[in-house]
C-alpha cells in the first residue's frame, strides 16, 4: 500500500538540523538530562548517522573535538572503567581519569558512548577494555540484574541490556554471569507476553525489546542454549502481544490499552524484528503515524502535535530503517538498514565489530 | 534580594567548585543561575565530605530543580543516615516531591531506601495508603506501581499488606475497566507473587478469577486488558481454552442475543445489549480453540482468521494470514 497522506515525505534536513542544534547546546529547560547527557548525544549523532548527514552537518575538526570530549568521560577507579554521563559532578580542578564515589561510570552512558564513538569512526585505541569488564562485574547484582552505577541506583532490564550489548561489542562475556542474568530476564516475563522492567512488572514495550535483544545477543551456555531461552509458546505469546500494541492510529503503544507513542514504534517494532516477525507489522500504517509525528520545523515528537526531541526523532528513524514501508519511489524515505540488536546502522555496527574487540595477539 | 547560596552568609565558609568542562563540550546545557549556584556548592560539599543539616537543604534545592540528579539523592541519603535523622519525617517531607515528580525514578528509589532502613510493617502499610493518593493522579504510573509491588514482596505481610490489594485493584478496575496496570496488579496479587501460592484452593481461585473477568468482559467486550487477563489465567492454571468455548461463542455473533432467550446464568454472562459485536478478541479466542482441536476444526479457525484479516482487524491482516499459513502447514 502506498502512502499519500504526506506529500512532504520524510523531512530529512529538518530532523538533521534539530539534532545538530541540540549538539551545539541545550536550553536550561533540559536540565534533567544533566545526569544522562551522553545518551542525548547518542540520539543526535545516531539521527545524523541514519540520515547520512554527519559529514554535511559537521566539520572534521568538530568531530575530533567530540571524540575528545567523549574520551574525557571515560574514567577509572576501584570499580573498573566506563563512561560518566558528563562532567556534571566533576570539579573544575579535575585532572586525570580517576573516578570517585560521586563521579562514577554509568552503564547506559558507557553503552551510548561506545556507539557514539563508533558513529564518529573512532579507532578505540583509548578504550580500557579490561577496566570495562571489571565495571560490568561490579554492576551485576545478586539477582542477576545490573544496576546503573557500581555503587547502586536503578537496577532493571534496561541496564542488563546495556551490559549485554557492551559484552557483545567487546566480544568478551567474561565480565558477567550470563546464566544468572538470563534467569533474571526470564523472571521479568509477564502473563501478557511482554517483559516488565523488573520481575512481577507490567509488560512494557521498551523492556521487552531489552529482554529479547539480550537473549539474542548472548552466546549459548551450558544451561541455556538459544532454544531454551524462550519456548515456542512464549515466543508466540510475545509476538501476539507486540502486534496487539499497534493501535488504530498506526503507531505502537508500550502497554495494553495505552496511546501510541513514537518511541514504542521502535521498541515494539525492533522487538518483532528480532523475533523474525517484523514482516507482520503494518509498515504503511506505522510510517503514516510517524509522518504525522513530524514537527514542521524539524524533529519528531512522541505523538502528533507534541514537541519534538532527539530521543523520539532517533527512535522513529530507527524503526523506519528496521521496517521500511513502500513509498513508491519517494527518495526522502531511503534509509540504511539497522542492526536491531545493537541499535546502530549496519555500517556503524560493522565499524564497531572491527574496532571495539581486543586485537588478538599475532601468532609470532 | 538574591536567592543564591553565593550571597547567603550560612555558606560563606565554602568556596564553590565550578563544573569542569573542556573547551568544546558536546550538547552543553545552558544552566540557570540558580542551578549553577547550587551545584557549584554541592560539588564543594561532596568533595569535603560534608554531611550536615544544611546539606539536606542544599540537596532538596537541587532535587526540586532537577529530580533526576542522582548524585544529590545519593548524598542526601548518606547525610540522613549520618545525622541519624528521623526517616519517617523525611518520607513526609518527600511526599509532595513524589507527587510532583512521579515520573522520575530517583524519587521512588529514595523512598525504597528509606523504607528498607525504617524496616517497619506499620510504615509500609502507611506507604500503601500514600500510594493510593499518588496513583489517583496517574493510575497507570509505572514507577509507582513497581514500588508498590516491591513493598508487598519485601515486607510480605498477609494481614497488613497483601489483604487489601485485590479489593484495591478491583476498585481501580471499576473506575476504569481498561486500566491495564490494575489488571496486571490483580494478576500479580493473585498468581505471580510466588510467596502466596497455595494460600487458597487452586480451584476456588480459578473459578473466582474466571467469574470476575467474564463479568468485566460482558460489560465491555472490546477490552484487550480483560482478554489478556483471561488468557493469562487459563494459561497459568493449565486450563484449556476450550472449556470456555460455549461462553465465548455469543461474543463472536454479530448481535447480542435476543432478551429472554436464555435463563440468566451468572457464571456465564452474555454480552450486554449495547455491546459492539462481534468482538475481535472473541473471534481470536475461538480460532485458537479450533486450531488446538485440529482436524476438521482447522477450517473453522481459518474462516475466523479471514474475517479478522479482511474485516474486523485489518491492521493485523499480515498476522492473521500468518496464523492461517501456520495452521495449514501443521494440519
Amino acid at each position: 500500500m502506498q502512502i499519500v497522506s504526506n506529500p512532504a515525505g520524510l523531512l530529512r534536513s529538518g530532523h538533521a538540523s534539530h539534532c545538530r542544534r541540540c549538539l551545539i547546546a541545550l536550553p536550561s529547560g533540559q536540565v534533567e538530562v544533566d545526569p544522562s547527557r551522553i545518551a542525548v548525544v547518542f540520539y543526535c549523532l545516531g539521527t545524523l548517522d541514519i540520515l547520512n548527514q554527519l559529514s554535511t552537518q559537521s566539520l572534521e575538526e568538530e568531530r575530533e573535538d567530540w571524540r575528545q570530549w567523549l574520551w574525557e568521560q571515560q574514567i577509572s577507579g576501584k570499580y573498573g572503567s566506563g563512561f560518566r554521563p558528563s562532567p556534571y559532578m566533576t570539579p573544575e580542578d579535575f585532572s586525570g581519569t580517576s573516578s570517585s564515589d560521586y563521579d562514577n561510570p554509568h552503564l547506559v552512558m558507557t553503552y551510548t558512548a561506545l556507539l557514539s564513538l563508533a558513529i564518529l569512526r573512532d579507532d578505540f585505541s583509548k578504550l580500557d577494555r579490561k577496566g570495562i569488564l571489571r565495571f560490568l562485574a561490579a554492576c551485576q547484582q545478586e539477582d542477576g540484574s545490573f544496576s546503573a552505577l557500581p555503587n547502586g541506583g536503578e537496577s532493571d532490564l534496561r541496564m542488563l541490556y546495556c551490559a549485554f550489548t557492551i559484552s557483545s561489542f567487546l566480544d568478551d562475556w567474561s565480565g558477567i554471569d550470563v546464566d544468572r542474568a538470563i534467569d533474571y530476564v526470564r523472571r521479568c516475563y509477564s502473563y501478557e507476553g511482554g517483559f516488565g522492567q523488573t520481575p512481577n512488572g507490567e509488560a512494557l514495550g521498551g523492556t521487552t525489546y531489552c529482554a529479547l535483544a539480550a537473549l539474542h545477543l548472548v552466546p549459548d551456555t551450558e544451561k541455556y542454549t538459544s532454544k531454551e531461552r524462550l519456548t515456542s509458546q512464549e515466543r508466540a505469546r510475545t509476538v501476539r502481544w507486540l502486534l496487539q500494541n499497534q493501535t488504530s492510529s498506526g503507531g505502537f503503544c508500550g502497554r495494553t490499552n495505552k496511546l501510541a507513542d513514537a518511541c514504542y514504534c521502535f521498541w515494539c517494532g525492533a522487538a518483532l524484528s528480532i523475533l523474525g516477525a517484523g514482516d507482520l507489522v503494518d509498515e504503511s500504517a506505522l510510517s503514516d503515524f510517524l509522518t504525522r509525528c513530524q514537527f514542521k520545523f524539524g524533529g519528531i515528537a512522541k505523538a502528533p502535535g507534541e514537541r519534538p526531541d532527539p530521543y523520539h526523532t532517533y527512535l522513529s528513524l530507527a524503526v523506519l530503517s528496521t521496517l521500511p514501508a513502500d513509498h513508491a519511489g519517494d527518495e526522502s524515505w531511503n534509509l540504511p538498514c539497522l542492526d536491531a540488536l545493537w541499535n546502530a546502522t549496519e555500517d556503524t555496527a560493522a565499524w564497531a565489530r572491527q574496532h571495539i574487540p581486543a586485537k588478538q595477539a599475532s601468532a609470532n | 534580594m538574591s536567592d543564591l547560596l553565593a550571597d547567603d552568609p550560612e555558606w560563606a565558609d565554602v568556596t564553590p567548585l565550578r563544573q569542569y568542562e573542556n573547551v568544546n563540550p558536546i550538547a552543553p546545557i545552558f544552566y540557570s543561575e540558580e542551578y549553577k549556584d547550587a551545584t557549584d556548592y554541592f560539588r564543594a560539599v561532596v568533595k569535603a565530605g560534608e554531611m550536615s543539616p544544611r546539606v539536606l537543604k542544599l540537596t532538596e534545592r537541587i532535587i526540586r530543580m532537577n529530580p533526576a540528579h542522582y548524585t544529590a539523592w545519593q548524598h542526601r541519603y548518606k547525610t540522613l543516615i549520618a545525622l541519624k535523622a528521623d526517616l519517617e519525617e523525611e518520607l513526609r517531607l518527600m511526599d509532595d516531591i513524589a507527587k510532583e515528580f512521579m515520573k522520575t525514578y530517583q524519587v521512588w528509589h529514595h523512598r525504597r531506601l528509606l523504607l528498607t532502613a525504617i524496616n517497619s510493617v506499620d510504615v509500609a502499610a502507611l506507604e500503601l495508603i500514600f500510594l493510593r493518593d499518588v496513583l489517583e493522579l496517574d493510575t497507570k504510573n509505572y514507577h509507582t506501581w513497581s514500588y508498590r509491588q516491591w513493598i508487598l514482596t519485601h515486607f510480605n505481610n498477609e494481614a497488613r499488606l497483601w489483604a487489601g490489594e485485590r479489593p484495591y485493584a478491583e476498585q481501580l478496575i471499576d473506575a476504569d475497566v481498561r486500566n491495564n496496570s490494575a489488571w496486571h496488579h490483580r494478576f500479580f496479587v493473585v498468581f505471580s507473587s510466588g510467596v502466596r501460592l497455595g494460600d487458597e484452593e487452586r480451584e476456588v481461585v480459578l473459578r473466582r478469577e474466571l467469574s470476575y473477568v467474564k463479568e468485566k468482559i460482558s460489560l465491555a467486550p472490546n477490552n484487550a486488558s480483560a482478554w489478556n487477563y483471561l488468557r493469562g489465567v487459563l494459561e497459568f492454571t493449565n486450563t484449556p481454552f476450550e472449556t470456555l468455548a460455549s461462553w465465548v461463542l455469543p461474543y463472536t455473533a454479530s448481535q447480542p442475543p435476543a432478551p429472554g432467550e436464555d435463563v440468566v446464568d451468572l457464571d456465564n454472562p452474555l454480552p450486554s445489549d449495547n455491546a459492539e459485536l462481534p468482538c475481535v478478541a472473541a473471534l481470536e479466542f475461538m480460532a485458537d480453540v479450533y486450531e488446538k482441536q485440529g482436524g476438521d476444526a482447522t477450517a473453522k479457525a481459518v474462516e475466523l482468521w479471514k474475517t479478522l484479516a479482511n474485516e474486523k482487524d485489518v491492521i493485523r491482516k499480515k498476522y492473521w494470514e500468518y496464523r492461517i499459513r501456520n495452521a495449514l502447514q501443521k494440519s
